[in-house]
C-alpha cells in the first residue's frame, strides 16, 4: 500500500540520504522560520494562545522561542511556537502551495527538548527529521491536481502540515514502520481546516495546530494507538480533503530524490500573503518611475486610478481592510502601501499605517482586474500595476518573479538580515549571532538542544 | 450586525433559556445523558482508553480538576479530561446515534462535565443550566446536519462527529460559560478550524479519538473565544471561492436559526435518538434483530440451532463499504461488520459486550458460519438510518428457506428503549467500574437534573 510505502520510507531514510543542496536549503528555511517565530511571539494572537496554554504545565517541558521565563509541555510549546511562526504570515511558502516549515520545526524542536538527558538528539537528527516532514508534505500535495493552485476549500497547512509534523516526529522518535503508519493514520483524523479563517486571527492557529496535532499523533502511535493502515490509499482517508485524489508510492531509498532538491521554497520579504509579493515589487518599481527621489512624496492628487492585474483569489481581494490580518491578505492594500512608501516592511501593517488617510484615499482609487491568463498558482502568476494619471499618462510595470521567490531566491546576506531584524525584537545580539552560527553548522552539532 | 447564518447561530446559543426546553426534550436528553455516562464508564475499561489516559497523564499534571470516567482519584486538566472521557464514550461504539447520522452526546457531555468542574464555586452551573447547555450542543449539531443532503445518508467522506460534534461541543461549552453572542460566533469559527476527520479511521482503534477530539477541541475553541480569540464571523455562511464550514460538504445550503422568542422548537422534540443494545455500529442492529427472528424460526423448524443444516446465509443490506467486512480480525472491525454481527446473533442468540472479545471473534464455529455468508444489496435498501432494513435468509441444504426481516430494531427512534431497558443497559455498563450505591446515585441525579443545584456533582 501507499501508506505502508510512506511508513517504510520515513523509517528508512537516514542522514546519508541528505544531499548538499537539500541541507543548504533546509537550513535556510530553519533560520528564517526561527526568526519569524521569534518576532511572532510579540503578537496579540500569540499572547492569547500563550495565556491559554499556561493552564497546562508538567514536568516534561519545552521552551517558547525567545522566552526563557517559563516552559510548557512539548505539545503546547509546539502549538504556541507554530502560532508564532504564522502569526504575521511571514513564513515560507512552497509549490504546490503550503507553509511547510511552520508545521514541522516547532514540533521537532519541542520534541527534541523533551528527551531525557541520556538520549540526546544531534543536529543531524533534527535536520533529517525536519526534511522528512517537509518531504512528506510535498509528496502528499502532488496527489491532487487541486493542490497546484491557490486553495479554495481547505487550508493546506492543516491538511498536509499535520501529516508532515507527524512524520517528522515519528522520525525523531525513531518509531518502527508500523508505528510510523499509525502516526500518519492518527494524524489524518486531526487534519483539515476550512479556508474561511484565513485573514482572521485564527489563521495562525492552523499552523500551530498542525505542529501540535502531528506531534500528538506521533506520541499516540508511539504508545501503541492504531489507525487505518491505508489512510493514504483510501478516498475516505486523506482523500476526503480533495475532489480528485491519486496517491503514488514514494521512490526507493537508493539515492533518494528529495523534493526540496527539485523545488525550493519562497521566503517572504514582508509579512503578508505570498500573492502580494508580486504586487509589491511591481508597485515599487512603478513608484520609482513616478517619483525622482525616494524622499519625495507620491503625488496623490495627480493620480486618477490604480489598476492591478492579478489572478482571481477571493481571500486576498480586499478593498478596504480594517485589521492587520485583513491587510496581510489584500492585493489592494499592499499595492497602495508600496506606492506610498516605496517598499513594504513589518511596519507597513501597524495600525496607524493601515488607517492613514493617504492610504485610504489611494485605496479608493484602486481596482482589480483578472486577466484570464493570470492563473492562481504560485508558479505562474504575475502582477501588473498601472497608475493612470489625470493628465492621461499611464505608468505601469509588471512583476513575474518577485525577489524571494524560488526562481529568484534571497541572497545569504538578505536572509540573514531578515533573521536579524526579526530576532532582535526579542533576543540580544549575541544570541541572534549564536543561532545563525548553530543553524549553519547544524550537521555538526552534537546536542541540538543548544538551539 | 449583519444577518448572516453564523450570527443567527451565535445569537441562538447566546439567547436561548431554560424556559425554551420542552418536556419531551428534557426527558429525551436526560435519557441520553444517562446512557452516555454508562457507556463512558464501561468504555474506561478498554485498551484505547488506557492509551489516551496514559498519554494525558504523562504530559500534563497541573490544574487537574476534572474527573475521568471510572477512575476515582484521577484528575486531569479540563480539556484533557474531556478528551479522555470522549474516547471512553466512543471506544466500543456503544453510544447513541441520531438522524441525520452522528453520535451527538459523546461530543458534548464530556466537555460539559469537565467544564462544570472547572468553574469556581461561586459560578457553578446548576442542573438546569447544564441540561440547557447540553441541548444547545445537540441542537447545533442537528441544525448543521440539515445544511446538506449528504448528511442524510450513512457518511462516506468525513466522520460526522468530527465535523458537527466539534461545533456542538463549542456551542454547548460557550453556553455553559455564558459567552457573549460575539464570542459564541468566534467559538464556532475557531471550532470549524478544528473539525473534520476522514472516515477511513472508522473501524480502527483511532475512531474513538474522533469523539474525544470533537468534545475536547470544541471545548478549546470556546475557551480560546472566551480569551478573546477571533475567527471568521461568517464561518457557517456560504462564501463562494473561500470555504468555511462548507468545506466538509459537496452540497451546502445553510439556513439561519430563528432567535428563540417565547418558543423554540428543538430538533430533539421531533426526532429522537437511537440507543444501542450492544456495542457495535448502528447498522448492525437491524441485521441482528433479523437474525434473531430467523434463528427462532430455525429452532422451531429443527429443534435446535444446527449450523450444519445451513447451506448459505444471505444478508440483504444497504451499500456501505466501511461496515461490510466478511472476515473481521479485530474488535474494531467486528463492530463494523454486518456479517460478523449476523452470525454471532445466529450462533449465540444474542450479541453483547463479550461477543467482541478476541476469543469470541476468532472461534471456529463462527468462522464456519461466516464462510457461508453471501451479501446482497437490494436497490430499495438505502444507506440511511431512517429507511434501511436488514434481512437474513437461511438457505438450508434441504432446500427450505427461512427468512427474518427487520425494519426497525428495538432501540431505534421509532421503537425506543423502555425505561427499564435503558436502566438495565446503564447498570450493566456502570457495574464494571462502580459500586452499586454510586450507580443508583447517578441514576437519581440525572433523573432529577433540573433540580440539581451544582452540576459538577455529576
Amino acid at each position: 500500500t501507499i501508506t505502508g510505502n510512506f511508513a517504510s520510507v520515513i523509517h528508512g531514510l537516514n542522514a546519508n540520504h541528505l544531499t548538499d543542496q537539500v541541507i543548504q536549503r533546509s537550513k535556510r528555511m530553519i533560520l528564517d522560520t526561527l526568526g519569524v517565530g521569534l518576532l511572532g511571539t510579540s503578537t496579540e494572537v500569540c499572547h492569547k494562545v500563550t495565556q491559554y496554554s499556561k493552564i497546562y504545565s508538567s514536568d516534561i517541558s519545552s521552551t517558547i522561542w525567545g522566552h526563557l521565563d517559563f516552559r510548557l509541555p512539548p505539545l503546547y510549546a509546539a502549538f504556541v511556537n507554530g502560532v508564532a511562526v504564522h502569526s504575521m504570515d511571514f513564513d515560507d511558502t512552497w509549490h504546490p502551495a503550503t507553509h511547510p516549515s511552520g508545521a514541522v520545526l516547532p514540533a521537532v524542536i519541542a520534541l527534541s527538548e523533551a528527551f531525557p538527558q541520556k538520549k540526546k538528539i544531534s543536529g543531524l537528527d533534527l535536520l533529517l527529521a525536519f526534511n522528512v516532514g517537509i518531504e512528506v508534505q510535498g509528496r502528499l500535495l502532488r496527489f491532487s491536481s487541486e493542490a497546484r493552485n491557490i486553495p479554495t476549500r481547505f487550508h493546506p497547512p492543516t491538511v498536509v502540515g499535520t501529516m508532515g509534523s507527524a512524520a517528522a516526529c515519528a522520525k525523531l522518535l525513531a518509531l518502527d514502520q508500523l508505528k510510523c503508519k499509525n502516526a500518519l493514520a492518527i494524524a489524518a483524523s486531526y487534519a483539515g481546516a476550512p479556508l474561511a479563517n484565513a485573514a482572521t486571527q485564527t489563521k495562525p492557529l492552523h499552523v500551530g495546530n498542525a505542529a501540535k496535532h502531528g506531534l500528538e499523533a506521533a506520541c499516540l502511535a508511539s504508545q501503541g494507538l492504531q489507525g487505518n493502515k491505508q489512510i493514504l490509499d483510501m478516498e475516505s482517508g486523506i482523500g476526503a480533503f480533495y475532489t480528485d485524489y491519486n496517491p503514488q508510492a514514494l521512490p526507493t531509498l537508493q539515492s533518494y530524490p528529495w523534493l526540496l532538491d527539485q523545488q525550493d521554497v519562497a521566503i517572504k520579504r514582508f509579512p503578508a500573503h505570498l500573492g502580494t509579493h508580486w504586487v509589491a515589487d511591481a508597485a515599487s518599481s512603478v513608484r520609482r518611475k513616478l517619483v525622482e527621489s525616494s524622499d519625495n512624496l507620491l503625488p496623490l492628487d495627480k493620480i486618477e486610478k490604480v489598476i492591478l492585474k492579478v489572478p482571481e483569489v477571493k481571500y486576498v481581494s480586499r478593498h478596504s481592510p480594517t485589521s492587520e490580518h485583513e491587510a496581510r491578505h489584500s492585493f489592494q492594500f499592499v499595492a497602495c502601501s508600496a506606492l506610498l512608501d516605496g517598499s513594504m516592511s513589518v511596519q507597513s501593517f501597524a495600525s496607524e499605517n493601515i488607517h492613514r488617510p493617504a492610504l485610504r484615499e489611494l485605496l479608493c482609487k484602486t481596482q482589480l482586474e483578472h486577466p484570464p491568463d493570470n492563473t492562481p498558482s504560485f508558479e505562474s502568476l504575475y502582477c501588473e500595476v498601472s497608475v493612470i494619471l489625470r493628465d492621461g499618462n499611464t505608468i505601469s510595470d509588471r512583476c513575474d518573479t518577485f525577489y524571494g521567490h524560488w526562481r529568484k531566491p534571497l541572497k545569504k546576506e538578505d536572509l540573514e538580515k531578515k533573521f536579524q531584524s526579526n530576532a532582535s525584537s526579542v533576543l540580544p545580539a549575541e544570541a541572534t549571532e549564536g543561532i545563525i552560527e548553530t543553524v549553519y553548522n547544524l550537521e555538526k552539532v552534537e546536542d541540538c538542544s543548544v538551539l | 450586525p449583519e444577518e448572516t447564518v453564523t450570527s443567527s447561530f451565535a445569537a441562538f446559543v447566546h439567547a436561548v433559556r431554560p424556559e425554551h426546553l420542552s418536556k419531551t426534550v428534557c426527558h429525551r436528553s436526560k435519557r441520553m445523558i444517562l446512557d452516555s455516562i454508562g457507556v463512558g464508564l464501561v468504555g474506561s475499561t478498554t485498551h484505547v482508553f488506557d492509551i489516551a489516559l496514559q498519554y494525558c497523564r504523562e504530559l500534563y499534571s497541573s490544574v487537574a480538576v476534572s474527573s475521568v470516567y471510572g477512575k476515582p482519584g484521577v484528575k486531569l486538566s479540563p480539556t484533557l479530561a474531556a478528551f479522555t472521557n470522549g474516547v471512553a464514550t466512543h471506544s466500543m461504539d456503544f453510544d447513541d446515534t441520531w438522524h441525520p447520522a452522528t453520535h451527538p452526546s459523546g461530543a458534548v457531555l464530556p466537555a460539559l462535565l469537565a467544564a462544570s468542574q472547572m468553574l469556581p464555586p461561586s459560578t457553578k452551573p446548576n442542573g438546569v443550566d447544564f441540561l440547557l447547555a447540553f441541548n444547545v450542543g445537540l441542537e447545533v449539531q442537528g441544525r448543521l446536519m440539515h445544511f446538506s443532503t449528504e448528511a442524510h445518508n450513512i457518511p462516506k467522506r468525513f466522520h460526522p462527529p468530527s465535523v458537527v460534534g466539534t461545533m456542538g461541543s463549542a456551542a454547548a461549552t460557550a453556553k455553559l460559560l455564558s459567552l457573549s453572542a460575539a464570542q459564541c460566533a468566534h467559538a464556532l469559527g475557531i471550532a470549524a478550524s478544528l473539525a473534520g476527520a476522514p472516515m477511513a479511521n472508522a473501524a480502527t482503534q483511532a475512531k474513538p479519538l474522533h469523539i474525544g477530539n470533537a468534545t475536547r477541541l470544541g471545548f478549546e475553541a470556546a475557551l480560546l473565544a472566551a480569551r478573546g480569540m477571533e475567527a471568521n464571523p461568517s464561518i457557517l455562511d456560504d462564501i463562494p471561492g473561500c470555504s468555511g464550514f462548507s468545506a466538509f460538504y459537496s452540497v451546502y445550503q445553510p439556513k439561519p436559526l430563528s432567535t428563540p422568542s417565547d418558543h423554540h422548537e428543538f430538533l430533539l422534540e421531533k426526532q429522537d435518538i437511537a440507543f444501542k443494545r450492544f456495542p457495535a455500529h448502528l447498522g448492525m442492529h437491524w441485521v441482528v434483530d433479523a437474525a434473531l427472528s430467523v434463528r427462532n424460526l430455525f429452532i422451531n423448524y429443527a429443534g435446535s440451532f444446527s449450523p450444519s443444516l445451513i447451506r448459505t446465509i444471505v444478508l440483504k443490506i444497504p451499500v456501505s463499504k466501511y461496515i461490510n467486512r466478511p472476515f473481521p480480525s479485530s474488535e474494531h472491525q467486528a463492530r463494523h461488520s454486518f456479517q460478523f454481527n449476523a452470525c454471532t446473533a445466529l450462533l449465540d442468540g444474542e450479541v453483547g459486550l463479550s461477543s467482541f472479545t478476541e476469543s469470541s471473534i476468532h472461534r471456529q464455529e463462527l468462522r464456519e458460519l461466516l464462510d457461508k455468508v453471501v451479501v446482497e444489496h437490494p436497490e430499495d435498501n438505502v444507506a440511511n438510518f431512517d429507511k434501511m432494513y436488514g434481512e437474513v435468509a437461511l438457505l438450508l441444504h434441504s432446500g427450505d428457506v427461512l427468512t427474518g426481516k427487520c425494519d426497525t430494531f428495538y432501540g431505534h427512534w421509532r421503537k425506543p428503549l423502555s425505561k427499564e431497558s435503558l436502566l438495565k443497559k446503564f447498570r450493566s455498563n456502570a457495574s464494571h467500574v462502580l459500586p452499586e450505591e454510586k450507580i443508583e446515585t447517578i441514576i437519581t441525579m440525572v433523573d432529577n437534573l433540573e433540580n440539581l443545584s451544582d452540576s459538577s456533582q455529576l
